[in-house]
C-alpha cells in the first residue's frame, strides 16, 4: 500500500508550508529537523538496512559541513557546487576508513567508527588554519538565494524561508534517492546481510564489498546534511564531529525506529522538539530528557514508528 | 472527557496570558551558558553574578523605570546548541540583549546570529581575539571579558621585571593555547630584548600524563615558565610536576595563567598546590588592598550565594551585565542601535575598578587579578599575595 504513494512527496508539500505560519521561529525549527532527519536517515542505511553499528557517523556529518564551509567561506566557491562536494568528499573519507572497519564485526567494527570520528574531530580541532580549530569557522554565507525572490508567492520572504525551502528539496531528493536504494535489489541484498552474513557470504554475495558500499551511501547522505548545517547554523565547529554528535544521531535513529524507513525522521522530530521545549523550561534537562528517552524505548519496543504500526496493525484486525 | 481538555486548555490560555501581562514592561536579557556537564564549573556562578547584579538593579527600580528579567538557558557547551538557544531567546522568548557564552566558540558563533538579528550581544567570557577582530567586528558584539592579547602581554610584563632571560613555555596545543603563548613571547621579545625562549612544549589538551613533557623541560635548563593550561588542566598537571622537583628547579620563577590561580583550582588542590609560583584569577574574595567597592561587593556575593569562599567567576556575570544595564540607562532606549552607540567608550565602575568598553574594537580593558601564591592559615587552600590588577590598556593594540 504504502509504495502506491509517493510519500516523501507528501511530507515535503506538507512542510512547504511553514514558513507560511509566519514565525521564523518555526522555520529554524523545521530546518533543524529537515536535516537531522537526513543525517538520521543516513545512519539508518548502516544500522536498519544492514546492520552495522556505527558510533562515529559525526565523522561524515563534519567533514561535509567543513567542506562545504571552507569552499564557500574561503574560497567563494558557489553552493551549488560546494554542496555535492561535500557529500562527494565525505564519501570518499567513508570509503576509505570503511575499508578497515568492514574487515572488523559488531563491537569491533563499532569501536574502530568511533575511533576514526576522533581523528576526524581532533584534525577539526587543531588544523587551526584550515578548520579554525576549537573556534570552527564563523560567519559561513548563506548561499545566493535571490533567484528565489523572482518566484510567485515567495517575493518578500526572508533568508531564512528561502533557505529553508531549499533545504526542504533538497533534503526531499536525498530521501527520495535513500529510499529508491533501500527498496531495490541492492537494498535487498543488504537486508539479506544483515540477517545473517554467514548465510549470505554462502551463497556467493561478496559481504564486505556490499557493507563497504553502504558505509560509503551513508556517508555521502551524512556529508550533505552536514553541508546543509553548516550553513543553518551560520558556522562549522568540531563538535559536529564530536562522539556526542554521533551518540545523538544514534539516538533519535533508535527512538524513531530503525526498523521502519521513517522512524529516524521521526526520531530527529521528537529528540528535536523535546530537546527545544525541556532546555527553555528547566535546568534540569537532563534528568527530564533522559526519564522521558528510557520511558519511550521501553514502552515504545522498535521505536516510535515501530511502535504505532504495531498499534495500527492490531486496531486493523479488529 | 472533554470538559476537561476544555478546562486544561483554558487554562494553559490564561497562564500564558498572566505571564505575558507580567512580562509587559520588562527588559529581557538572554543569558546562554553552559549550566551542565564540566564547563558548568564556571558557567553556574557565572550566572549567579548576572542574577545578583538583576536582583540588585531591579531593587532600585530598574533601569529606564523598567525591571531586567534575565532569561538563563543552557549551551550544553556546544557551538551549535549556543546557536540554537540564541535563536530561541530571540525569536521566542523576545529578548532584546543577549549576554552570555563560555567557550571560544560559542562566542563568535552567536555573535553571527546577534548581527543577523540586530541584537546586541556582550560575550562576558570567551577570549578568543577572533571574536572582536576587525573582520569579525560588528555594531552588535561586545566584549567584557579578557581576551588572549590581554592575557599574554600582562604577563610579559610580570615576567619581564623578572631578574631571568632563559623562558620556557608549556601550553595546551589547540587556538587558546597558541595565540595566549604567542601574545605571550612576542610582548615580552620587544620589552625586554635579552630574552631568549628555550624551551616550547605543547601537550595536547587534555593530556594525563605530563611527566614526558616535564621532564623534557626541565632538561633545557630555563629560569622560568609561562604557562597556559587552565582549570583542572593545570591540577593535573601541578600534581605532577610538584614531586619532579620541577617548581624547585625554577626556584618558583613560574607564572600561570587562565586562571590556575582561581580559588576553583586552588581550592581542588589544598595543600599540594605548588605554592610559590605567580597565577591569575578573575576575582578574589580576600582582597586587603582593594577598593571599599570591591568589599562591599564580596559582602553581598557572600550574601547571595550562601559560601563563605565564593566563587571567582560570578565577576564575569556581573560585569557583562552591569555594560549592558549602564548602557541602556546613557542610551536612554532598548533600541539596538542607540545601545550600541553608547557602549562604545562607555566608562563603568565595576566591582573591581574603573572599566572601560574601547569604541575602536568594542573590548573592554578588562584585566584579571595578578599575585603570587602562598598558603594562608586562614584558609585550606592557597591564595595570592601581593596582588595587582595591572590595566591593560597601555599595552592592547
Amino acid at each position: 500500500m504504502s509504495r502506491r504513494i509517493p510519500w516523501v512527496l507528501v511530507v515535503a508539500l506538507v512542510a512547504m508550508w511553514v514558513p507560511w505560519l509566519g514565525s521564523r521561529f518555526y522555520t529554524f525549527l523545521a530546518t533543524d529537523i529537515a536535516i537531522l532527519a537526513l543525517f538520521a536517515l543516513s545512519l539508518n542505511l548502516l544500522l536498519g538496512y544492514t546492520g552495522l553499528v556505527s558510533f562515529g557517523h559525526a565523522a561524515y556529518f563534519g567533514i561535509g559541513a567543513y567542506t562545504s564551509a571552507i569552499l564557500m567561506k574561503t574560497h567563494g566557491v558557489p553552493f551549488a557546487l560546494s554542496f555535492p562536494a561535500a557529500g562527494v568528499v565525505a564519501a570518499l573519507f567513508a570509503l576509505v576508513f570503511g575499508f578497515f572497519c568492514v574487515r572488523l564485526t559488531k563491537i569491533y567494527f563499532a569501536m574502530l567508527t568511533l575511533a576514526f570520528a576522533q581523528i576526524v574531530w581532533a584534525i577539526c580541532f587543531k588544523w587551526n588554519d584550515v578548520t579554525g580549530g576549537e573556534q570552527g569557522l564563523p560567519n559561513v554565507p548563506y548561499p545566493e538565494l535571490g533567484w528565489m525572490a523572482a518566484i510567485p508567492g515567495l517575493g518578500q520572504m526572508r533568508a531564512g524561508d528561502h533557505f529553508y525551502l531549499l533545504v526542504l528539496a533538497l533534503v526531499a531528493v536525498a530521501v527520495a534517492a535513500l529510499r529508491r536504494i533501500v527498496a531495490s535489489p541492492y537494498g535487498r541484498m543488504l537486508t539479506v546481510i544483515r540477517e545473517n552474513p554467514e548465510r549470505a557470504e554462502f551463497i556467493g554475495i561478496n559481504v564486505r564489498l556490499y557493507q563497504l558500499s553502504a558505509f560509503t551511501a551513508a556517508g555521502f547522505f551524512a556529508g550533505l546534511a552536514g553541508a546543509l548545517f553548516g550553513i543553518f547554523n551560520r558556522g562549522v565547529f568540531p563538535d559536529f564531529a564530536y562522539w556526542t554528535k554521533s551518540a545523538e544521531v544514534l539516538i533519535m535513529t533508535i527512538l524513531g525506529g530503525m526498523g521502519h524507513f521513517w522512524g529516524p525522521a521521526v526520531g530527529a522530530m521528537v529528540l528535536t522538539l523535546l530537546n527545544q521545549q525541556i532546555t527553555s523550561y528547566t535546568e534540569y534537562w537532563p534528568l527530564i530528557l533522559g526519564t522521558i528517552l528510557i520511558v519511550l524505548l521501553f514502552g515504545f519496543r522498535g521505536g516510535i514508528v515501530g511502535a504505532l504500526a504495531g498499534l495500527g496493525r492490531r486496531l486493523r484486525r479488529r | 472527557m472533554h470538559r476537561r481538555l476544555l478546562l486544561m486548555a483554558a487554562s494553559s490560555i490564561a497562564v500564558a496570558l498572566s505571564s505575558g501581562a507580567l512580562a509587559q514592561g520588562t527588559i529581557k536579557v538572554g543569558f546562554p551558558m553552559i549550566l551542565s556537564g564540566p564547563g558548568a564549573l564556571f558557567g553556574e556562578p557565572a550566572l549567579k553574578g548576572a542574577q545578583m547584579y538583576v536582583e540588585e538593579i531591579n531593587a532600585k527600580g530598574g533601569v529606564l523605570g523598567r525591571k531586567i528579567q534575565l532569561i538563563p538557558r543552557d549551551t550544553k557547551g556546544n557551538a551549535d546548541e549556543a546557536v540554537r538557544v540564541a535563536r530561541d531567546l530571540i525569536l521566542r522568548d523576545d529578548v532584546q540583549f543577549i549576554v552570555g557564552t563560555l567557550t571560544s566558540a560559542e562566542g563568535p558563533a552567536v555573535s553571527t546570529i546577534a548581527r543577523e538579528n540586530k541584537v546586541v550581544f556582550i560575550a562576558p567570557i570567551p577570549k578568543t581575539d577572533q571574536l572582536t577582530a576587525p573582520a569579525n567586528l560588528h555594531p552588535y558584539v561586545f566584549r567584557s571579558a579578557s581576551n588572549t592579547t590581554i592575557e599574554g602581554r600582562t604577563a610579559a610584563e610580570i615576567v619581564a621585571k623578572w631578574p631571568v632571560t632563559r623562558i620556557a613555555t608549556i601550553a595546551p596545543d589547540y587556538a587558546y593555547g597558541q595565540d595566549v603563548t604567542k601574545a605571550f613571547v612576542e610582548h615580552l621579545k620587544k620589552i625586554k630584548p635579552g630574552v631568549e625562549i628555550v624551551d616550547q612544549q605543547w601537550p595536547k589538551l587534555g593530556e594525563a600524563d605530563y611527566t614526558p613533557f616535564i621532564n623534557a623541560q626541565l632538561g633545557k635548563k630555563p629560569e622560568a615558565v609561562y604557562s597556559s593550561l587552565w582549570g583542572g588542566h593545570f591540577v593535573t598537571f601541578a600534581k605532577q610536576a610538584k614531586p619532579l622537583g620541577y617548581f624547585q628547579a625554577l626556584n618558583n620563577n613560574f607564572i600561570g595563567v587562565g586562571e590556575a590561580g582561581s580559588i576553583e583550582s586552588t581550592r581542588s588542590m589544598g595543600a599540594d598546590y605548588p605554592v610559590g609560583i605567580w597565577a591569575n584569577t578573575y576575582d578574589i574574595f580576600d582582597w586587603p588592598d582593594g577598593p571599599p567597592a570591591h568589599k562591599d561587593y564580596i559582602a553581598r556575593l557572600k550574601k547571595f550565594t550562601k559560601e563563605e569562599t565564593p566563587s571567582s567567576w560570578p565577576v564575569t556575570g556581573y560585569i557583562g551585565m552591569q555594560f549592558l544595564v549602564e548602557a541602556i540607562a546613557k542610551a536612554g532606549s532598548v533600541e539596538s542601535d542607540k545601545v550600541s552607540a553608547a557602549l562604545k567608550g562607555l566608562a563603568i565602575d565595576s566591582p573591581i575598578g574603573k572599566l572601560t568598553m574601547r569604541a575602536k574594537d568594542q573590548q573592554a580593558n578588562h584585566g584579571q587579578f595578578w599575585g603570587r601564591t602562598r598558603m594562608d592559615p586562614k584558609y585550606p587552600f592557597a591564595v595570592l599575595e601581593n596582588v595587582t590588577r595591572i590595566d591593560p590598556a597601555p599595552f592592547m593594540d
